[in-house]
């Protein structure tokens, strides 16, 4: 793959965090690795490996030790435009309403009232929670809420999404709808996937390719391409092949 | 479901509401109390009566004490100088608290500080504010302002220095600039805590007031009750003691209502829904 096609590019990025002995404070080591244009990969490993620190580091929201992240070939020096990120508790302003979180952004770029009611009625639609517009975050239930997370983020109209375990603290059958509904937004629009979860099955299903990170310090270990069709069977025996090379690759 | 506390009256299977069966008990305890007097179990040098209580209300409100000064510029005078302190202080406690609070530096550097000037007791103050301001409103108004500062200054510290850094980077992801993060997320998150802060502090106010105005006065009710101590009036005592009470009451009602307003967000769920 040439260096063109690349949206998102890593290159030997470190992370230490000030104030930790060494040993420990080492976040991540040397990480190298592209991502293509419109291509979602997910990123998997135990607690501790550094990947939540590496979207942090993408996103612009951490700076990293050593080494750089490339947008479109353009260093990254803070948060911007082309990401939008959807966080782990969905992290929803609490004293805004649903509609409100999801104008929060264009609002902040001065696109006037009109218009982003507007865009933000079709979010609404789109991660389909008609007749909620007017609820708090308190009122929503934990789906509803990453719902609302994720039309906050494609209210940007990022070229990237970046999503921090965004369904690690739902159950499991709104998980595996979230897990649809994701995979419909985007196919629907295409976007550049960054997702970070500890779920394999997780990763299977939703990515192009898995990179499996291992702690101490965060690096990549192995790194999978998922050559199944969507909708992927999770039952399926290549499905569960998949499940136990990373298995096995995470240890 | 759980009931909020000012939700539909609640009707008993006799039709009483909630508000009746208040009424009556304190009806019932008011006329328990003057039946014990009026039947010489209670002297009425210790505690006056409640109809005498209550002539002596008319007297304060036509007349007055000292002569001219109706109770009700005795309320007027003490209310004023609580919202001139209060306001004072919040004005210039809650941007002070909003800034230490995110400057980790500020925060470590001036928590000694705080802490000390917290904890001196406002009252203690009164002869050094009097030696700098004399006898005056002025020294009224800032002891209010001293004693209601810190606590809303504290308050506001601790909830700025804890809004959830998730809230702050959403922020940063969602184009917000700095000015705007600190409008538009620092500010809103740390409101509960703001108005926690204001609650307590006006419990302070009026502990501060009715002292500072037993000095140098005739105005305000903590010189009512101080002039009825000189007259040995324990029925004026007690009826500007129940005034302070009913005056803190509506300023306390008055604070949740403009919270219920300001945080509609974070009030009991129920009341958001309805």
């Amino acid at each position: 793959m040439s260096r063109g096609d690349l949206k998102v590019e890593v290159a030997h990025v470190s992370k230490q965090f000030n104030g930790e002995d060494p040993a420990h404070g080492l976040a991540l080591s040397d990480v190298s690795f592209g991502v293509r244009t419109n291509e979602f990969v997910a990123i998997v490993g135990r607690s501790g490996c550094g990947k939540s620190t590496m979207l942090n580091i993408i996103a612009g929201l951490l700076d990293p030790s050593e080494g750089e992240v490339l947008i479109n070939g353009k260093p990254v020096k803070g948060p911007g435009l082309d990401r939008g990120m959807v966080f782990q508790h969905a992290s929803l302003f609490p004293w805004l309403t649903a509609i409100e979180n999801i104008e929060f952004g264009p609002r902040n770029l001065g696109v006037p009232r009109e218009r982003r009611r507007l865009l933000a009625q079709g979010l609404i639609e789109l991660v389909r929670l008609k007749g909620f517009e007017g609820k708090y975050p308190r009122e929503l239930s934990g789906g509803m809420q990453q719902r609302v997370a994720i039309a906050r983020a494609m209210a940007m109209d990022p070229e990237i999404l970046l999503m921090d375990e965004p369904f690690g603290a739902l159950d499991q059958l709104t998980r595996e709808d979230m897990q649809r509904e994701l995979l419909r937004i985007w196919e629907g629009h295409k976007k550049t996937v960054l997702f970070v979860t500890h779920s394999i099955i997780e990763a299977v299903y939703l990515a192009d390719r898995v990179l499996v990170f291992a702690p101490h310090p965060g690096c990549i270990r192995k790194e999978f391409s998922i050559g199944l069709p969507r909708p992927r069977q999770k039952s399926s025996t290549e499905f569960m092949r998949y499940y136990e090379e990373i298995y096995e690759a995470i240890g | 479901m759980r009931r909020s506390a000012d939700g539909p009256p609640r009707r008993t299977r006799r039709g009483v509401t909630d508000f009746q069966i208040k009424l009556i008990t304190l009806a019932g305890l008011l006329l328990l109390w003057e039946a014990l007097s009026r039947l010489g179990y209670i002297s009425p040098l210790v505690l006056p009566r409640p109809t005498r209580l209550a002539t002596t209300l008319w007297d304060l409100s036509v007349y007055g004490f000292p002569k001219d000064i109706t109770v009700w510029l005795h309320i007027r005078a003490t209310l004023w100088r609580i919202v001139q302190g209060y306001l004072l202080a919040a004005v210039f406690a809650i941007p002070c608290g909003l800034i230490i609070g995110r400057y980790y530096l500020l925060e470590r550097g001036t928590n000694p500080i705080i802490t000390f000037a917290r904890s001196v007791a406002t009252i203690s103050l009164l002869p050094l504010a009097i030696a700098w301001f004399g006898v005056s409103e002025l020294s009224r108004v800032l002891l209010i302002m001293y004693g209601a500062f810190w606590a809303i200054l504290t308050n506001t510290i601790q909830g700025a220095r804890s809004v959830d850094v998730n809230l702050i980077n959403a922020g940063r992801m969602f184009a917000a600039t700095r000015g705007r993060i600190f409008f538009r997320v620092i500010l809103p998150a740390t409101l509960p805590r703001i108005f926690a802060g204001l609650k307590i502090a006006l419990g302070i106010s009026f502990m501060v007031i009715i002292a500072v105005e037993m000095i140098g006065t005739v105005e305000g009710l903590g010189a009512l009750i101080q002039q009825a101590r000189f007259f040995y009036k324990s029925d004026m005592a007690i009826d500007g003691t129940i005034f302070i009470g009913i005056l803190g009451l509506i300023l306390s009602l008055l604070l949740d209502w403009v919270e219920r307003l300001t945080l509609p967000w974070a009030v009991g769920l129920e009341e958001v829904k309805r």
